[in-house]
């Protein structure tokens, strides 16, 4: 969901296919046929279903309306708990950028539209604090919302569209750096700090209506058919104007959702009560089930995953937002069958990929080589096996929409790489033996893959020159443009599942510390870029984003696809209504409840 | 007439003591008389079971280190194919071995390594020898440096001997393993021109250099105590007051006293350096893929241990083994030049 905690999931996620793979089902001792490919396992069967990713549609003006719908056997009242590793950065709704913090706003802040689950992976973008997912007219470059009727701040005074606009127009001050960047763009310019700096001095931005104390209205400059799910973004999330503490804000801030912040010992615990001026009926997307929720931060994944499985006491009614199950329990965990209705699971929304960096691997028909060739299989083998990874073939994430599958240089028929493929091309190619030189975090897992792909190539003739890289400062390192590496590992998440989100960002502007990090600058795929960009029509768009997917893949091959990793968790028993979120990744609060 | 002996060692006029109680009673004066300190020294070391045992281990690891080639040749197989991501049959899709105790077989002997299916085998015997070469230099490499010092320091004492001591006590209370851990991606970076990679030998000797910064220290320091109180002795005096150079009263009069701590400190600094190497290794700051290495195998062991305890066992108990030899090793030499320390 976010670019800026991407290097930390990475890493994260790395890091827990490492371990994985040092407790996935062992042999050591057992009998030869134990753990074969073909013996039947528990997740096999589910695969398809797992990876199948949401559905996300726009919902209508009565989807809009609340109460969210509930879990079934929802019980409500008592206490919950939280456990993670890190206490949250940032309180203040417009300096949220990453997925974690933005799932526990959810508790305190809410937006113009909001992710309402309406059923088994399938979500709708509806109004939140609207009356609907907004009026759209002008041909996309007018966005209109009004607001729902009883909305109201902790205080009880009413949540106003003058709130709403200060909320948009306060992004633009300086002190506020993290958030995402698309509303303020749209409005302004894509340099946009330099055409506006804030409400504070007593500026207006002009683009932004309130016409009357219901109804907000965006002017945008181009159209933009997807400022509905832009606005779901905790970054765009509402700040009352008359509470606006500027950057003490981050550390008091007011809740518009459905608790208020009790007690908050920082990176120690935090303790929520109820909002009496929360209204469930204005709230289609939140829950808010548990009177009280406990959060306490600093626990690593070891401990996180032995309290779960012990399950005794007030762990029962524990859960964790984001703390996947520890690398040294994963075995255990997936083989334990009193555990089984206890696991989460849930494939990875981010995307994967080896870029080329095309300023110095000028030939196609290498980075096409070297497609064919990659050793799909075997990365999986290393960083886990099947349970922990799936075989990824587009540049989109199966979970954006409008993602259609396709595999030009068949990764799954040929997971353990096409050789005769990769030699023929190689062969057309201006150098049938090239120096490719390949970047790649210096964590043990990375080296063990990274000799696998060295093997790999060395098989048709290439030579890999393997440079190991601090995983800290690896996105400030493959970021230069002047990086002097031909291939590097990088990630993307969409930040809503919209190929709007992915295509014009990792291959938008070349630039130092860009996230263009295969340095494509083809005019035609930038035109086209733009010109999807422009299309009113949501599903046209998504058609074009797809087959622009295929195309780059096809003509340009600018990457190879990783793998898509699939995410593991625990709760306690007494948790309901928890399961890891598609979009975000993390467990959601909204539908958590505590059985008796 | 007082003769200045080259070397009136106590371990000279003990020996004595000792022999006449072992297994060659009541040794005549002229037996003593013909032997040297070293000699003296081999009969007491042969003596000692464990001690040759401990020499036999030791000798078995360096002959397997120097023919590590010769054997891979013979075996068929090498350190570097990851035959288990290659050929389908050998390993689970976690990884995994598919054959019990680590997938030994007669094709592998000590089974295949979880994830990347190399030989295990192939990969010890490699991973000794470059654990034993780097520990091999950098014994060599701190024991020149610090005899050198060492005797620089307390032969010329006074301002020089008071520099070299606070170098030496800044060296001592130095965190040397996180500076090597900090330190080592910025060595890297400076050696290594962009676009190339670094190659094992590079590593080697980078990791030989750090060694070997941080390891003089404490031999030096030894030997300048060594060599304080020897040279208030008479026979350093009279040398001096006969004229000799001071060249002549460090190589003749001083060096063949000290003869008996170098060896010591160096037999026991070799294994230290094995385990520290191994321990860089397993730090992440030693050898680097592909290049086979005794550490990192073992920390590979570790994360691996609980469902395959096999790829844990050879190289853990090739370590401890090795290890131990070397050090009742050093301990034998050690007792074997000055019985009277002998427990």
């Amino acid at each position: 969901m976010s670019t800026r905690r991407r290097p930390a999931l990475a890493v994260l996620a790395i890091g827990t296919l490492a371990l994985t793979a040092a407790c996935a089902k062992g042999n050591a001792g057992g009998s030869a046929d134990a753990g074969s490919s073909s013996a039947p396992r528990p997740s096999e069967t589910n695969l398809t279903e797992l990876f199948a990713p949401p559905k996300i549609e726009v919902g209508t003006a009565d989807d809009s309306k609340g109460p969210a719908i509930e879990p079934e056997g929802v019980v409500k009242g008592s206490t919950v708990n939280m456990i993670d590793r890190d206490d949250y950065p940032h309180l203040d709704p417009g300096r949220v950028y990453d997925n974690v913090t933005a799932n526990f706003h959810l508790l305190i802040t809410r937006g113009l539209t909001g992710y309402k689950k309406v059923g088994d992976n399938h979500y709708k973008v509806v109004g939140d604090l609207a009356t609907d997912a907004g009026q759209v007219s002008d041909g996309g470059k007018t966005w209109t919302f009004t607001l729902k009727d009883g909305v109201k701040w902790q205080d009880g005074s009413p949540i106003t569209s003058a709130d709403v606009k200060w909320s948009m127009e306060r992004l633009f001050a300086p002190f506020i750096t993290e958030g995402p960047p698309y509303i303020q763009q749209w409005l302004t310019e894509e340099d946009y700090k330099k055409s506006y700096k804030g409400p504070y001095d007593g500026k207006e931005l002009g683009n932004i209506e309130t016409p009357d104390d219901k109804t907000v209205v965006f002017k945008f400059n181009e159209p933009h058919a997807d400022a509905n799910y832009a606005l779901a973004m905790t970054g765009y999330g509402i700040v009352p104007k008359a509470k606006d503490t500027k950057e003490k804000y981050d550390k008091t801030p007011v809740s518009s959702g459905p608790y208020i912040i009790a007690a908050h010992s920082l990176d120690k615990s935090m303790d929520l009560e109820r909002n009496p001026n929360w209204d469930p009926a204005t709230d289609p997307i939140r829950g808010a089930y548990p009177d009280k929720w406990h959060l306490e931060f600093g626990y690593q994944a070891l401990a996180v995953t032995d309290r779960f499985v012990a399950d005794t006491g007030d762990d029962q009614k524990t859960f964790s937002f984001y703390t996947h199950v520890a690398a040294e329990r994963t075995q255990q965990v997936l083989q334990d069958k009193s555990l089984q209705d206890r696991i989460m699971r849930r494939p990875s929304p981010y995307g994967d990929y080896y870029y080329f960096n095309l300023d110095r691997v000028k030939d196609v028909k290498i980075r096409q080589a070297i497609a064919y060739a990659w050793p799909t299989k075997q990365i999986q083998t290393i960083t886990g096996g099947p349970d922990t990874s799936v075989i990824n073939t587009t540049i989109l994430n199966p979970s954006v929409s409008g993602w259609e599958d396709y595999d030009v240089f068949g990764f799954k028929q040929h997971p353990e790489g096409d050789l005769d493929k990769a030699k023929e091309l190689l062969a057309q190619s201006g150098d049938p033996t090239p120096t490719i030189v390949y970047g790649y975090n210096n964590t043990p897992t990375e080296q063990r893959v990274t000799v696998a792909i060295k093997n790999q190539m060395a098989k048709i003739g290439i030579k890999i020159v393997a440079k190991p890289m601090d995983t800290k400062t690896w996105y400030d390192a493959t970021g230069k443009v002047e990086n002097g590496l031909d291939m590097y590992w990088g990630g993307w998440g969409a930040d809503w599942p919209t190929a709007a989100t992915v295509f014009p960002v990792i291959f938008g502007p070349v630039r130092d510390g860009g996230y263009n990090q295969s340095h494509l600058k083809d005019p035609e795929v930038t035109a086209e870029i733009k010109r999807i960009e422009g299309l009113a029509d949501v599903d046209e768009a998504n058609k074009a984003w797809a087959a622009l997917d295929k195309k780059i893949m096809e003509t340009i091959t600018p990457l190879v696809p990783g793998l898509n990793n699939v995410g593991l968790q625990l709760r306690g028993s007494k948790v309901g209504g928890a399961e890891i979120d598609p979009i975000s990744w993390v467990v959601s609060p909204n539908t958590i409840f505590v059985k008796p | 007439m007082t003769f200045p002996s080259p070397a009136p060692s106590p371990a000279g006029t003990d020996a004595t003591a000792d022999t006449a109680g072992s297994a060659e009673p009541a040794q005549p004066a002229s037996a003593f008389v013909g032997r040297s300190p070293g000699q003296l020294m081999w009969r007491r070391f042969r003596r000692d079971r464990t001690g040759v045992a401990s020499a036999v281990i030791v000798l078995f690891f360096i002959l397997v280190a120097v023919a590590a080639p010769l054997i891979s040749l013979l075996y068929g197989k090498d350190p570097y194919t990851t035959y288990g991501l290659d050929d389908p049959g050998l390993l689970n899709e976690y990884g995994y071995p598919l054959l019990p105790n680590g997938g030994i077989s007669s094709e592998f002997w000590f089974g295949i390594e979880p994830s990347l299916g190399r030989d295990v085998f192939t990969q010890l015997v490699y991973g000794i020898r470059t654990s034993l070469l780097i520990a091999l230099a950098a014994t060599l490499t701190t024991t020149i440096l610090g005899v050198v010092v060492g005797i620089v320091a307390g032969y010329t004492g006074g301002r020089t001997d008071n520099l070299i001591g606070r170098v030496i006590d800044i060296m001592l209370s130095f965190p040397s393993t996180l500076f090597i851990i900090a330190f080592m991606p910025v060595v890297w970076n400076l050696l290594v021109s962009p676009g190339e990679e670094m190659s094992a030998l590079m590593s080697a000797t980078t990791l030989i250099i750090m060694l070997t910064v941080f390891g003089w220290a404490s031999l030096a320091r030894l030997l300048r105590g060594y060599v304080l109180s020897l040279r208030e002795r008479e026979f350093v005096e009279a040398a001096r007051v006969t004229g000799a150079s001071p060249t002549r009263i460090i190589f003749k009069e001083l060096l063949p006293n000290l003869w008996t701590p170098i060896l010591v400190q160096a037999t026991l600094a070799l294994p230290l350096y094995v385990t520290s190497e191994a321990a860089l290794s397993f730090l992440g700051v030693g050898m680097m893929e592909p290049t086979p290495d005794w550490g990192r195998m073992f920390l590979r062991g570790t994360e691996v241990y609980q469902d395959d305890i096999t790829y844990l066992m050879f190289p853990g108990v090739a370590l401890l083994i090795f290890v131990i030899a070397f050090n009742l090793l050093g301990d034998s030499v050690r007792d074997a030049f000055d019985p009277k320390i002998k427990h």
